[in-house]
């Protein structure tokens, strides 16, 4: 017979070695997942930032980011050396030296110069979208956080942010396009013939067609997007400000409104602008919702040349970056000359959407060690 | 959610409340209505949805009235009996060549490995070698500039030199069936082959004269099975023509009738265009125009039909030849062939002969039960969009939308994704939120948070440029040959786009049940430490099942954005819209497929508004709305009412 | 319900004034891939090295998209590789939009397999039975062993109509096809399937990875246009009351100076 003690710890030295080997397997799957991670963005990085990068001061080569797009023509000269150059350098060179000398030329569209256009598109695209959302976001929020009652109205506010949340961004596209591109309200002198209701005002029309494929119809429909988001990290920040600040208000006589002015918002606008940074990374990554209602492949001049005035500038299409992307990876052939463009793009994107995701942690963080009441 | 906070503690009818009240209920007015926006978008959302995809039955019903009036439909009878013989006689092909084929597998690993060499030594001379070609087509009448030629010729030298003096493996494909002496041949020869000219040489041309006698040699003692295979295919020469006689009648019927539509249409557009015109001028030359865009007759579909309808007798004999044959070849087939693919085909040929024979025996009958007059109705129109396994459009016969094989292909799509996430993301919140150190919780945390944020579009790329291509060289190698599916074919498929998409499914799987497994009240594991449980014990038999319902919801959700994920399967699925062949077993992962949400965002920008094919989208894209939207309320239905510790 | 009035008026103040702006001095070019994916933004490039000042912008969707697009007044020019359909004439027309249509160049329609494929020819009957799935296998056509993969074109293209008509007697495409974005796609995923097959512009055919292939003996080169059986015309539209930028663009892009670039590209000129 053995002994009771050696059987005592053979069973728990089975148990420690089943223990080791769960935490092992869980702990792989973990660190497998963060290893994947770090995989993904060191790719990136690998290739990407050289694109940025250069070996001499100051390191940085801006050229990518204020460059506009452009094709790339790659050829040999008359004595073998192999030339890539964008467009525009590509017909200096040929006025200088003849269309003779150029061999075996090929070219990758959107693969030359920078991706300035994309850049300020997507800049503009989701300024103006999170501007729209902050400003219908906040204000829903107020409602629900400083005004509502429990009441059949925002039980179905409630069921409608937590089912917007939930729609898939094509169907966000779908929607911006059939209601933005196709259907909104505009001042026409002539009716389009797709017009859902044209109403004559004698000098004009006010007709429902649409505000075609444009900067305001696609920011619309980020906002739309976005706009569940905002509300809720609003309504969090805005019940975050202890309720004795509204008390002290409403009892010094102030109105309902003032004291959310003077005693609620200030204290709740640091957490909610940080939080809306968040989504600001949301509205820039997005493409299925900017596909049909304001993303073009190819834009020589920025939204603003050309527009007569500010509004000229809503009206107009624009480039956005992650579609940018896509035109990238559905249409140009991976290559050693197209890499550049390729992973430069993806590079710069990341570190636009790792740049607010980070600031909005951290900005988020700071907040709430300062607001401690 | 913790009852929100109301801050009334002042009475209503104080007087502190009454200054400003009027305004104050503007603002209240102003607030609540910009919360009801919510509820307007959401409505909108539905009521754009439902009112583009409305329309979409009735208009794919005039459709297919047309499709049956101007019968297409009686002709695509027979070219059902058409494609299956076609099915079937491909399967002998493939049968026969195999066989033959399995004799020479060493001339075509012989003749391969030398093309592989060529292309290797052409592709590394190709930059002078066009260049010589392109100055010798510039030369003209002058010829060619002597120092340039000789600049080029001497580049293109070098080149070949550098190409040629490789050893095998560090750049020059290996040979490993032919001799070194052919080797040695085989490079000497394309030392010596002129830049300029493109034939092959001598030695491609004598392994391919070696193949073809092999072939020759092989197919020699499958003569009859060849002779069969043949009279087999030939049978169907009759219907063959019959249905692209017919066929081509009931087209420009439906041609005729839809050209007589679109320029009724015609008038009634430019007569608006002439009411709303605004001079005199313009509108007098619309209203000429509308006089003059109608120039057809409405089409009489009976007489049109009937010169169609009176050769059914010929269809009945073409029908008739064809189950002959059938019959025939079955008695000529060979019992067995040794190779096991062929044997594989001529098995499947079996197998699919006696589903075949009924497909054909059931024409007749449906020929002659077929009227040109029946109605289409909503229901059995409604029921073909969702049963139908065609999604076929831009063709010249007849577009058909069927949802089936978009949504099969969503779902192999989620179910490789989840498989992928589930075990991986609930693993890590185990991992993270019971076992791991604080320091690895502060490592892990974030960076998964962080795969969350990388947008989706950047994933697609990745999975173009990078994933695909590392999976099928992976595949290609021999060590994975086991692996049902692989060699992988098709870059872009379901597998990989399922490996993204699991990737984007891991982070909301992870955060949620991580804070299920946080929500569980810290009692529960100290009752069961103090029971003296092991941590693997409270990990598994208390802590587990007490967040089920959390770690489910999280699912649920993961599943609803990896369903209602765009760009990854646009970029990556490979857009095939079939079926897939689930008869490959598990390999029918790495086969292509197209989605619910891919063929939105591949088809919405090209088609013309208000359009049956535009209706379709839409419909489509309602479908998507309510399948995402019931997962997330489940979801959410879930977290509320399984919650522990809280209420 | 007061947020409507709100939205409405923050629409309205929007769409007034979107209303009353006009078009800039950007030519915007909507439609085919196959002219819009190169030969377009090469000939607008050149352009514009001799017209500073013109701005661009270049859209290529498919043929399909053009039509739309320039009956909305949205592109000054369309480009396409079919011809444009009755009903979309019409469809502009009745906005007051009078289209003309201007030849662009050539372009054969060239069948392309993966590089370490032996197969250098096929008949036209043979790619017919390719692509409409009657043939499975590269066996029954001569070729190595292996099932075929065949990719083309999404339905929005051109070249997916043309190719249906110029190869497929109308015949449907096979169920098995892999329906991609555009020519560098198809020529790409045939380069790493060793069993594909697809069809591409004839400037695009020689993309690395990949070769053609002769068609009833007749080899797909610039000078062999006439004779071989997937030849076709490109087309530019453009409104008869255009712009004179957009139309000096496009005498430039069918002069002698267009039309090398044009032939440089691959394409086959007027």
């Amino acid at each position: 017979m053995e002994n009771p003690e050696q059987l005592l710890r053979k069973g728990v030295h089975h148990e420690a070695l089943k223990q080791g080997a769960v935490k092992a397997v869980l702990g792989g799957m973990a660190w497998g997942v963060v290893l994947i991670a770090l995989l993904i963005f060191g790719r990136i990085c690998w290739d990407g930032a050289p694109v940025l990068l250069k070996p001499e001061f100051p390191f940085v080569d801006t050229a990518f980011l204020t460059e506009k797009t452009e094709t790339l023509h790659v050829f040999d000269d008359a004595s073998g050396t192999r030339h890539s150059l964008p467009a525009s350098e590509y017909h200096g060179w040929v006025e200088k030296h003849g269309a003779e000398s150029i061999f075996n030329e090929t070219t990758y569209s959107y693969s030359g110069g920078g991706i300035a256009g994309p850049i300020v598109g997507t800049a503009l695209l989701t300024l103006l979208s999170i501007v729209l959302a902050l400003f219908f976001g906040v204000s829903a929020a107020i409602y629900l956080s400083e005004y509502a009652k429990d009441g059949a109205f925002i039980r179905w506010v409630r069921l409608a942010i937590l089912n917007l949340a939930g729609v898939p961004s094509i169907v966000f596209g779908l929607f911006g396009f059939a209601v933005f591109v196709l259907a909104a309200p505009v001042f026409t002198d002539t009716p389009s013939e797709r017009s859902l209701l044209a109403i004559p005002l004698g000098f004009t029309w006010f007709s429902f067609q649409g505000w075609n494929s444009s900067l305001i119809a696609g920011s619309a429909t980020l906002a739309c997007m976005i706009l569940p988001v905002i509300i809720t990290a609003s309504e969090e920040s805005l019940k975050a400000v202890p309720q004795g600040f509204r008390e002290a208000s409403l009892a010094l006589g102030a109105t309902r409104w003032h004291t959310i002015r003077k005693c609620v918002l200030p204290f709740a606008l640091p957490g909610i602008l940080t939080s809306s940074i968040l989504s600001l990374a949301r509205a820039a990554g997005e493409t299925a919702p900017i596909m049909f209602t304001v993303a073009v492949a190819a834009k020589d001049d920025f939204p603003w040349e050309g527009a007569t005035g500010p509004l000229g500038v809503l009206q107009s299409q624009v480039q956005a970056l992650p579609y940018h992307i896509y035109t990238l990876a559905a249409r140009i052939p991976s290559s050693d000359y197209t890499q550049r463009a390729q992973y430069g793009s993806v590079f710069v994107f990341l570190l636009m959407i790792f740049l607010f995701s980070t600031v909005s942690i951290i900005l988020r963080n700071r907040v709430r060690s300062k607001l401690k009441w | 959610m913790p009852d929100s906070p109301t801050p009334t503690s002042v009475p209503a009818d104080h007087p502190f409340r009454r200054k400003g009240r009027s305004t104050d209920g503007l603002f209240r007015a102003f607030f609540a209505g910009n919360a009801g926006l919510t509820i307007v978008i959401l409505v909108l959302i539905i009521v754009f949805l439902v009112r583009e995809g409305a329309g979409f039955f009735p208009d794919y019903r005039k459709e297919l009235v047309l499709y049956r009036k101007a019968g297409l439909e009686f002709v695509d009878l027979s070219r059902k009996d058409l494609t299956a013989h076609e099915q079937m006689s491909s399967l002998l092909n493939r049968a026969y060549y195999a066989q033959v084929n399995a004799a020479c597998r060493t001339e075509f690993q012989r003749s391969q490995e030398v093309s592989a060499v060529i292309s290797y030594v052409s592709d590394a001379v190709a930059p002078a070698q066009s260049a010589l070609e392109r100055v010798q087509e510039r030369a003209g009448e002058e010829g060619v500039p002597k120092e340039l030629q000789d600049s080029l010729s001497a580049k293109y030298k070098e080149l070949l030199a550098a190409a040629l003096a490789g050893k095998p493996g560090e750049g020059l494909p290996p040979t490993p069936h032919l001799s070194s002496e052919e080797r040695r041949q085989l490079l000497s020869e394309l030392e010596a082959r002129d830049p300029l000219s493109s034939d092959d040489p001598p030695l491609v041309v004598a392994l391919q004269e070696q193949l073809s006698a092999k072939q020759e040699q092989a197919s020699a003692p499958l003569a009859d099975f060849r002779a069969a295979i043949d009279a087999f295919a030939d049978a169907s020469l009759d219907l063959d023509t019959l249905v692209a006689e017919t066929g081509d009648t009931v087209k420009a019927t439906k041609e005729a009738a839809t050209l007589h539509e679109i320029e009724i249409e015609k008038r009634a557009t430019l007569l608006k265009a002439a009411a709303s015109a605004k001079t005199e001028e313009a509108k007098a030359q619309f209203e000429t125009e509308a006089r003059e865009s109608v120039t057809t007759e409405p089409v009489e579909f009976k007489t049109a039909l009937q010169p169609v309808l009176d050769r059914t007798p010929d269809f009945k004999a073409a029908n008739a030849a064809l189950a002959a044959a059938l019959a025939e070849v079955q008695r000529k087939l060979p019992a067995s062939l040794e190779d096991p693919k062929a044997g594989r085909y001529l098995s499947a040929f079996r197998k699919a002969a006696g589903e075949y024979e009924r497909e054909l025996s059931d024409t007749v009958p449906a020929m002659a039960a077929w009227k040109h007059d029946a109605p289409v109705g909503l229901g059995s129109t409604i029921m073909g969009f969702i049963t139908g396994r065609d999604w076929i459009t831009g063709g010249e016969w007849q577009d058909f939308y069927g949802i089936v094989p978009l949504f099969t292909g969503s779902l192999l799509i989620a179910v490789i994704a989840l498989s992928l996430a589930i075990p991986l993301g609930v693993g890590a919140a185990i991992y993270t939120n019971q076992l791991a150190g604080p320091g690895e919780q502060k490592f892990i945390k974030p960076t998964i948070e962080f795969l969350q944020a990388i947008p989706s579009v950047v994933l697609g790329f990745l999975g173009i440029a990078v994933l695909g291509t590392i999976l099928q060289e992976t595949s290609m190698k021999d060590a994975f040959s086991w692996v049902p599916g692989f060699p992988i074919q098709q870059r872009l498929n379901m597998f990989t786009a399922g490996c993204l998409l699991g990737l984007m499914a891991i982070p909301t799987i992870f955060s949620l049940s991580e804070d299920a497994l946080n929500n569980v009240p810290s009692a529960f594991a100290e009752a069961s430490d103090a029971l003296g449980a092991s941590k693997l014990q409270t990990i598994f038999r208390v802590v587990l099942p007490a967040a089920i319902s959390g770690i489910l919801a999280a699912v649920l959700l993961g599943l609803g954005r990896v369903i209602g994920e765009t760009m990854v399967v646009l970029l990556v699925a490979g857009n095939r819209i079939e079926i897939p062949d689930f008869t490959e077993g598990l390999g029918v992962f790495f086969q292509p497929a197209h989605t619910l949400t891919g063929i939105i965002a591949q088809e919405l920008g090209e088609v013309p508004f208000g359009s049956v094919h535009y209706r379709a989208l839409f419909v489509v894209g309602m479908i998507l709305f309510a399948i995402v939207l019931s997962i997330n309320w489940t979801a959410q239905r879930l977290l509320h009412k399984f919650r522990i510790g809280h209420d | 319900m007061r947020n409507h009035i709100r939205f409405t008026a923050a629409s309205l103040v929007a769409g007034a004034l979107l209303a009353a702006t006009a078009g800039a001095q950007t030519i915007s070019i909507k439609g085919s891939d196959t002219l819009g994916a190169k030969l377009v933004p090469q000939l607008a490039e050149s352009f514009k090295s001799k017209n500073p000042g013109v701005k661009f912008e270049i859209a290529a969707e498919g043929s399909s998209t053009a039509f739309p697009a320039l009956a909305n007044g949205t592109a000054q020019i369309g480009m396409s590789s079919r011809k444009a359909k009755p009903e979309e004439i019409t469809a502009a027309r009745a906005k007051g939009i009078k289209l003309k249509e201007v030849e662009a160049c050539h372009d054969m329609i060239v069948v392309i397999v993966n590089k370490g494929n032996p197969l250098k020819k096929l008949t036209k009957d043979q790619v017919a039975k390719i692509f409409t799935g009657q043939v499975k296998d590269w066996s029954e056509v001569g070729g190595t062993p292996g099932p075929i993969s065949i990719y083309t074109r999404n339905t929005s293209s051109g070249t997916y109509k043309d190719w249906q008509t110029l190869a497929m007697k109308g015949r449907n495409y096979a169920g098995g096809s892999q329906k991609l974005a555009g020519n560098e796609q198809i020529a790409q995923e045939v380069a790493k399937n060793k069993n594909g097959i697809g069809y591409v512009g004839l400037a695009y055919a020689k993309s690395s990875g990949v070769h053609d292939v002769s068609i009833d003996g007749v080899e797909p080169v610039a000078s062999n246009a006439k004779k071989y059986a997937y030849s076709r015309a490109c087309y530019y539209y453009i409104p008869e009351n255009a712009e004179a930028t957009a139309k000096s663009f496009l005498d430039f892009a069918v002069g002698s100076e267009g039309q090398k670039i044009a032939q440089r590209l691959g394409f086959v000129p007027n």
